[in-house]
């Protein structure tokens, strides 16, 4: 293989990786503004139990004065 | 269904920061950052007023409305928290807020602001409820024990409120009705002055 086609091969080469720097993934992730997307409080579901709520509103209760 | 919120009744309050130390142990605040503070007007003169303020649980919280991330939630019962783990630290919820609340650890390298840090009215984050990464990112979560925030439980003259709207409102009245006169911080002396 002579001087040209290694310049002409490694010329190709060096192309195609510049051109998939150019890439972009059409699969973007796209949101509603203003929608939370974090994790889960687990304590949601905790709140929503009327005995837990019982006992949160006894414990407010006892900020009465005596 | 409860509306969550703070009430400082500024004829009790005598600013001995007792909610603001509760709650930096309670939580292990880091250095720099205060969940809550007193606010004291008129300090030194007669008549001085004091009231301690944290985060408001605002209904419609602007800090929510301008985040870019969108890591702030509200629980069913009105309490705003966020989830540190989507907090870029831009501080467009600092300048949004009206009362100042986020705070920024800025412990990082370039000045980072870093994960914003806010009163969760005791009620951690989106982890577990009680497990060690709760507490190290959050702090207590009392609200899954069922206990009241430790600042209003800590507050020596119960000037410090804390629960639904509408309880601590009944409690305030009470007071306010068994007093021989009416509180004289924010009211028609104040508005138009003691000419009144």
């Amino acid at each position: 293989m002579n001087r040209r086609s290694l310049t002409a091969a490694a010329g190709a080469l060096a192309l195609a990786v510049m051109l998939a720097g150019c890439y972009e993934s059409p699969d973007a992730r796209f949101f509603e503004a203003g929608e939370y997307r974090g994790a889960e409080d687990p304590l949601l579901t905790m709140l929503e139990d009327p005995e837990f709520r019982e006992q949160l509103n006894r414990r407010f209760d006892g900020q009465r004065d005596r | 269904m409860a509306r969550m919120k703070f009430l400082c009744d500024a004829d009790r309050c005598i600013e001995c920061n007792g909610c603001v130390t509760a709650c930096k142990n309670a939580n292990e605040v880091p250095w720099g950052l205060n969940r809550r503070r007193v606010i004291t007007l008129n300090d030194g003169q007669p008549g001085e007023k004091s009231i301690s303020v944290a985060c408001m649980h605002c209904t419609d919280a602007p800090c929510a409305a301008v985040c870019p991330t969108d890591c702030f939630y509200t629980t069913v019962d009105g309490i705003v928290l966020h989830d540190k783990d989507l907090c870029i630290g831009c501080g467009y919820c600092f300048f949004a807020c009206p009362f100042g609340v986020p705070q920024f650890p800025q412990q990082r390298a370039f000045g980072s602001r870093g994960r914003m840090d806010k009163c969760t009215f005791c009620a951690g984050g989106p982890k577990e409820p009680g497990s060690a990464e709760e507490f190290e990112q959050y702090g207590a979560n009392r609200i899954a024990a069922g206990k009241l925030p430790v600042c209003a439980e800590t507050c020596a003259t119960k000037a410090l409120l804390a629960g639904d709207g509408d309880l601590i409102g009944e409690i305030f009245k009470e007071r306010a009705m068994s007093r021989d006169e009416r509180p004289h911080t924010w009211g028609w002396g104040k508005a138009y002055g003691e000419s009144l």
